[in-house]
């Protein structure tokens, strides 16, 4: 009886469907999900002003805060700067501001980035990438609202990472000198991951302002 | 509905169990299975599952399907017959696996995915995925700093009906692609073997002698390449591999292939019969299904800490 009921149902269901329905050639339709359905740089264009930027702003701590935090108390540098997915093993993620001086540049390579002193003793503290090519997924990594089960696979959510670092390059890094860096003033809020035992940050910035 | 299929289920396993004389005191089963151990990789996944499962009191019941979907599908058959209390899967195929993980799931056996993937959410408890993604751009990344951002480079790809094949290539050229100085000479399949590896490479190598290197997809393959290379007294082409085998680390600590990535098959494998224990004992799934294990980029720094695809605190 309940099945008769729900074959009912469905039938009548399907009859309204068809009387209110506009047709649509299958083919295009498949043609055009498989182009429109997944456009990462798009989600990343649509989300960057109104909540990556205000969030990595608001989330962000000094750097040297943040840094010296998670060196002495990893758990409360990660619930006040950090992010990382529920489960899997990957690295916490921190969000941070930095204002520092540049000590060093590489600009021959295509991975470019300048060393920052945040303290004033004239040691790379932090180490900035300014594109084209960036390493990793940092920004996507800091932020809490995305996660990769929202993804159909690995690929997908690989993608949208590196739409991130696609995105500030063209909205920023691109814009920036590449002679003469050394010896100038930086301020970027951005995110890193927790680097290895000795190894320096690597900054990846959403904001970043190179000045005299 | 439920109950007849569970007395199905039961007395499938009952005349099973006969047939095979398995004690009426067998404690729980847990059905691991994975693609062939002939690659270290899938053997340590099976090792590290065996343990854990053992080390919590359950019998274990270890299987492989040769990426072979038709195989897994019996081999599910088997595990639900045997009335395993869980699986754990190293699947032979995204889309492929998905209804035999579903039929597994409508047997009243949740199954508890590694490694790969599949294409729907809801049908597994959880997936314990290895980033293949991460880690060939990881790989990648060291392949071209140890090239200078140029030169030509030959690619070996893994068997293209497996996606992760096409994962590591992707994420290969995701980097590489960045440095237009980067310029790929030959591309070809040596299907995760390593005497493939080799043949392909000596192939390649006679057509063009000026490479500077080459990136691999598994580790076997790159065995393969740097064997070949060094019989032909090229010991200047940078060879980059892809899984952290041993065979691999001792070639790094030998000066032959420059760089590998690791995947955490063993730690994932146990961490998945954990999740598998938890679910049995508790009815609890973990909070997320997808769960990302990213890999680690080994080099001369840190290939004495390597040993079966897990690396020493």
């Amino acid at each position: 009886m309940v099945r008769f009921q729900a074959a009912c149902t469905v039938l009548l269901a399907g009859a309204l469907a068809l009387g209110g329905c506009k047709f649509v050639k299958t083919e295009d339709e498949q043609k055009q999900a498989a182009a429109g359905a997944f456009n990462p740089d798009k989600l990343v264009a649509d989300i960057w002003d109104a909540k990556v930027v205000p969030y990595l702003e608001q989330r962000a701590g000094p750097f040297r805060e943040v840094s010296a935090l998670a060196a002495n108390d990893l758990d409360a540098a990660a619930a006040r700067y950090g992010h990382k997915e529920k489960q899997g093993n990957a690295p916490w993620t921190f969000a941070a501001k930095i204002d520092g001086v540049i000590v060093a540049e590489e600009t021959k390579s295509r991975a470019a980035y300048v060393d920052v002193d945040v303290d004033g003793d004239r040691q790379a503290d932090v180490r900035v990438s300014i594109g084209p090519a960036i390493r990793g997924t940092a920004l996507r990594d800091s932020l809490d609202f995305v996660i990769f089960n929202d993804f159909k696979n690995q690929i997908e959510w690989a993608q949208y990472g590196k739409s991130f670092n696609t995105h500030v390059n063209g909205a920023l890094l691109e814009k920036l000198p590449r002679e003469g860096l050394t010896g100038r003033t930086i301020k970027a809020t951005g995110a890193y991951p927790l680097p290895a035992k000795g190894q320096l940050p690597q900054f990846v910035p959403a904001t970043i302002a190179v000045g005299g | 509905m439920n109950i007849t299929r569970r007395l199905i289920t039961v007395g499938f396993a009952a005349v099973m169990a006969a047939g095979v004389a398995m004690p009426s005191f067998a404690a729980d089963l847990i059905a691991i299975i994975t693609p062939s151990h002939d690659n270290p990789f899938f053997k340590a996944e099976a090792v590290g599952a065996e343990a854990k499962a053992k080390e919590l009191g359950y019998e274990t019941l270890v299987l492989v399907h040769d990426d072979d979907a038709n195989k897994q599908s019996q081999l599910i058959d088997t595990a639900i017959g045997r009335g395993a209390k869980a699986i754990i899967l190293d699947n032979a195929g995204s889309e492929a696996s998905i209804a035999a993980v579903q039929k597994a799931k409508d047997a009243g056996v949740p199954s508890f995915l590694i490694d790969r993937e599949i294409n729907a959410t809801g049908v597994a408890v959880s997936q314990i995925v290895s980033n293949n993604y991460q880690g060939a751009q990881l790989g990648a990344e060291e392949f071209v700093r140890l090239m200078g951002e140029k030169g030509n480079y030959v690619e070996l790809l893994g068997r293209e009906a497996d996606l992760n094949a096409g994962i590591r290539s992707k994420g290969y050229h995701d980097v590489i692609d960045e440095y237009p100085d980067m310029k790929m000479v030959a591309q070809q399949s040596a299907n995760w073997s390593q005497t493939e590896g080799y043949s392909k490479m000596e192939t390649i190598l006679q057509a063009n002698p000026d490479i500077q290197g080459v990136i691999a997809g598994n580790d076997t393959m790159a065995m393969g390449a740097i064997a070949a290379l060094q019989a032909a007294g090229r010991k200047d082409v940078i060879v980059i591999g892809f899984d952290g085998s041993n065979d691999v680390r001792d070639s790094i600590k030998a000066d032959g292939i420059k760089a590998t990535v690791m995947q955490p098959a063993y730690a994932q494998a146990q961490l998945a019969v954990t999740q598998a224990h938890e679910y049995i004992t508790t009815g609890k799934a973990p909070a997320e299904e997808k769960q990302l294990m990213d890999c680690v980029l080994i080099t001369a720094d840190n290939a004495g800490k390597l040993e079966t695809f897990a690396l020493a605190e």
